[in-house]
């Protein structure tokens, strides 16, 4: 089961990202529209084509054991899905008074999570699965060590994280909680 | 010879910027997610080696604030210096306040961040302040605490214009030590401080023109309104989120 994770600054750049791979076992998800694709394997177009419409399983009948690629796991197809739910954090984050919206958004086999600091960095999730008791935990781990971050003078605010450390404390506090 | 090994303190800086050298090639997909990707190990190790004793500021406990305060009088002589400093670089008083302001807003993004991270950090149900009126309180009471250790003096609502709220300070900290020329009476200091209010309001997503203005009285020779002017887009927001 694989967790996406991008912290956006106040104007929507990204500052950092994470793909972590879960250990813990994946709940299986039935997508309709998966069984009435036809077959658009020789367009170049079908790895976007079978994730939009839902199909999980375009390339994972390979082999058994190996991390999936293609349908919902594409690179572009994560990011697509992560914009998309910006515009429903941002509706929410006027509404609710928590810094934590679980499942503010659903796509296909992907429930989007975010967190929103008050600095106005947004912190984004995508997972497969529920898991908010641990989700919590992690936001509020990366939550931490993105103030650290920030109150470096030598970091300016709303570029980049580059510092290794930080990235290595975000993979330590994945593997802990998702 | 003084430049061939950096010095110990600037490590984080040294150490971030060698190690993503390698990273910044734009190889990787161009979509508004890419990311270079994160610097590896090796970097990590190369902290280790530059400041054995020096713990990172990843390991350093945020909540350590006792024994943490600045003295008055280090901070008079900073805040001197950050003045004569801008002064030699502007041209005009409106330009200097503007600087000041620059200054106070860098401050001001990682004083709301630290604060509510304090605050709320160990929080089950963390929470931001969404509504005007918390956030306006929250400025004049908790960010002057954090700040100046004390609360503002007043908060008010410009009768005349409803999008302008003034928090004043009868004596400002930060210009206790300060007599301004004759010939600058226009001048606050204060401007500074208006740069702080500004960015907290900002990231709470409450978009404001903050500004500092002398307003003396007979009792307080420095009492000063930090003005602020919300933007149209703030009150609209709360006229239909009532």
């Amino acid at each position: 089961m694989s967790h996406h994770l991008f912290l956006l600054s106040p104007s929507d750049t990204p500052l950092y990202s994470l793909t972590h791979q879960s250990t813990k076992p994946v709940p299986t998800v039935t997508s309709p529209l998966a069984s009435n694709l036809p077959t658009w394997s020789t367009s170049a177009f079908a790895g976007t084509l079978t994730a939009l419409s839902g199909a999980s399983s375009a390339t994972q009948h390979t082999t058994s054991g190996a991390v999936r690629v293609g349908g919902g796991q594409d690179r572009h197809v994560i990011q697509m899905i992560a914009n998309a739910s910006l515009d429903v954090i941002e509706d929410e984050m006027h509404k609710q008074n928590l810094m934590y919206l679980k499942s503010v958004d659903k796509f296909n086999e992907w429930t989007v999570s975010a967190f929103v600091t008050p600095g106005n960095m947004k912190f984004v999730l995508l997972h497969e699965g529920k898991n908010d008791e641990g989700i919590r935990a992690f936001f509020m781990d990366v939550w931490e060590l993105y103030v650290k971050t920030l109150v470096n003078p030598f970091h300016t605010a709303h570029t980049t994280i580059r510092s290794s450390v930080f990235d290595t404390r975000v993979r330590a506090s994945a593997r802990k909680y998702l | 010879m003084a430049y061939a090994q950096p010095h110990p303190r600037l490590s984080v800086v040294s150490n971030s910027s060698l190690s993503s050298v390698d990273h910044l090639s734009p190889t990787t997909s161009s979509t508004r997610f890419s990311l270079p990707s994160a610097p590896s190990l090796h970097g990590a190790a190369s902290i280790v080696k530059a400041g054995p004793n020096r713990p990172n500021i990843y390991e350093r406990n945020l909540n350590k604030t006792r024994g943490a305060e600045v003295s008055g009088a280090a901070f008079a002589f900073l805040f001197s210096e950050i003045v004569q400093y801008t002064q030699k670089r502007v041209s005009g008083i409106n330009d200097l306040e503007r600087q000041l302001n620059t200054l106070g807003y860098r401050i001001g993004t990682r004083v709301i961040e630290l604060m509510v991270w304090r605050a709320e950090g160990s929080s089950k149900t963390p929470k931001r302040e969404i509504k005007l009126i918390s956030v306006l309180m929250m400025v004049h009471t908790q960010v002057w605490k954090a700040v100046f250790g004390k609360p503002a003096d007043a908060i008010e609502r410009s009768v005349e214009n409803p999008d302008e709220y003034m928090i004043i300070d009868n004596d400002p900290p930060i210009e206790r030590h300060i007599s301004v020329p004759r010939d600058m009476s226009q001048l606050s200091c204060s401007s500074f401080t208006a740069g702080i209010v500004e960015a907290v309001l900002d990231g709470l997503s409450f978009p404001a023109r903050v500004t500092a203005h002398n307003t003396p009285n007979p009792q307080f020779p420095n009492r000063t309104t930090i003005l602020i002017k919300l933007e149209k887009s703030v009150l609209d927001r709360e006229e239909l989120l009532k």
